[in-house]
């Protein structure tokens, strides 16, 4: 019976600080961008790039949407890989869903332009 | 039977203070972020007291992920960091005391992050990782601090198995030979951002928005061990 008892005021003690299903989830994101970070070569490009992919395909966070930054990013890269047109799109995508990103997104526009 | 009533209740009492808090509501504590509502923070280049010299690149790839699953809106770091670094303000130590407004314009940015690593200090043997890292957030319009937090962080970074004995031994130190270095302090980092950043109020983005003031906040200078 004691025994019983400790169990549960545990179990209870534990679910009371139990973590609950983020807003987004990120797959091997944070492995990647760090890769990228440290050493930027043809290969961990790829790689990061295959994580904002799957991030958009896969998206299993409470918001069921693409997470702040990862389109742009990937907008980002793709440009700096001369995928041009594809990056901007990407671009133009970060701020539909985040128009709050337009005042940095549109700067970067332009000196994309320029 | 003794020892083991006494070992579950050293358990709950680690537990329950890892979840204790101190007695002051959020919106007291942070008062600042439920004045001004910010919705797009910037990440700021980590700053690097520690003699670790990776150190920095650990926090500044995992920060955006805790900051934007607390519902806020994270200037995209890569892009943001190229125009930092081109703009010559890639280092941070230069807006700790001086204006952000300036990175409003530039970002639409609310508020700034930045993160000092004091320390970083690896124990070899013992596979342990000492930090003590602070993080501080500051308002880009008023550049008053609406946020601050600084832990000792011991972070244990073998893999637990359960069981023990040798067999579990031997198991764990493969598992940890296999766990390669850079992944492994990835994982503090992202460990340590998570445990601090857990008492930000929650953004726009979050279903909590504007519910969580009453919510007691953790304490401001903190000692912790995670793993």
């Amino acid at each position: 019976m004691r025994k019983y008892l400790i169990l549960i005021t545990l179990i209870g003690v534990l679910a009371s600080c139990s973590s609950k299903r983020t807003l987004y989830t990120w797959e091997d994101y944070d492995k990647t961008s760090y890769v990228y970070l440290k050493e930027t070569n043809e290969e961990t490009r790829q790689n990061l790039l295959n994580s904002y992919q799957d991030i958009i395909d896969k998206q299993k966070g409470t918001r069921g949407v693409t997470p702040p930054g990862i389109y742009a990013d990937y907008g980002f890269l793709l440009i700096q890989a001369n995928q041009t047109k594809q990056g901007k799109k990407m671009l133009q995508k970060e701020m539909d869903m985040y128009p709050e990103s337009s005042v940095f997104i549109n700067r970067i526009l332009k000196m994309i332009e320029e | 039977m003794k020892q083991v009533i006494y070992i579950l209740a050293v358990i709950s009492v680690v537990i329950l203070s890892s979840c204790g808090a101190s007695k002051t509501p959020k919106s007291e504590a942070y008062k600042g972020m439920y004045d001004e509502k910010p919705l797009t923070v910037l990440i700021m280049p980590p700053i690097n007291r520690s003699t670790n010299v990776e150190a920095k690149q650990y926090f500044h790839s995992t920060l955006s992920v805790p900051l934007s699953n607390a519902g806020y809106y994270v200037v995209p770091p890569f892009l943001s960091m190229e125009i930092l670094k081109r703009e010559s303000a890639y280092d941070s130590e230069m807006f700790l005391e001086g204006s952000l407004n300036k990175f409003n314009e530039v970002f639409g940015a609310d508020i700034a992050i930045f993160i000092i690593i004091h320390k970083w200090n690896k124990s070899t043997i013992m596979s342990k990782v000492n930090v003590d890292i602070e993080y501080i957030i500051k308002s880009t319009e008023t550049n008053e601090v609406i946020y601050s937090r600084r832990g000792e962080i011991v972070y244990d970074t073998s893999i637990g198995v359960s069981g023990g004995g040798l067999i579990g031994a031997a198991v764990s130190m493969a598992a940890s030979a296999v766990n390669t270095a850079a992944t492994k302090y990835v994982k503090v980092a992202r460990a340590c951002n998570n445990y601090t950043l857990e008492d930000l109020p929650v953004g726009k983005y979050s279903p909590n928005y504007g519910q969580d003031g009453e919510e007691m906040a953790g304490k401001k200078e903190f000692t912790k061990s995670l793993n």
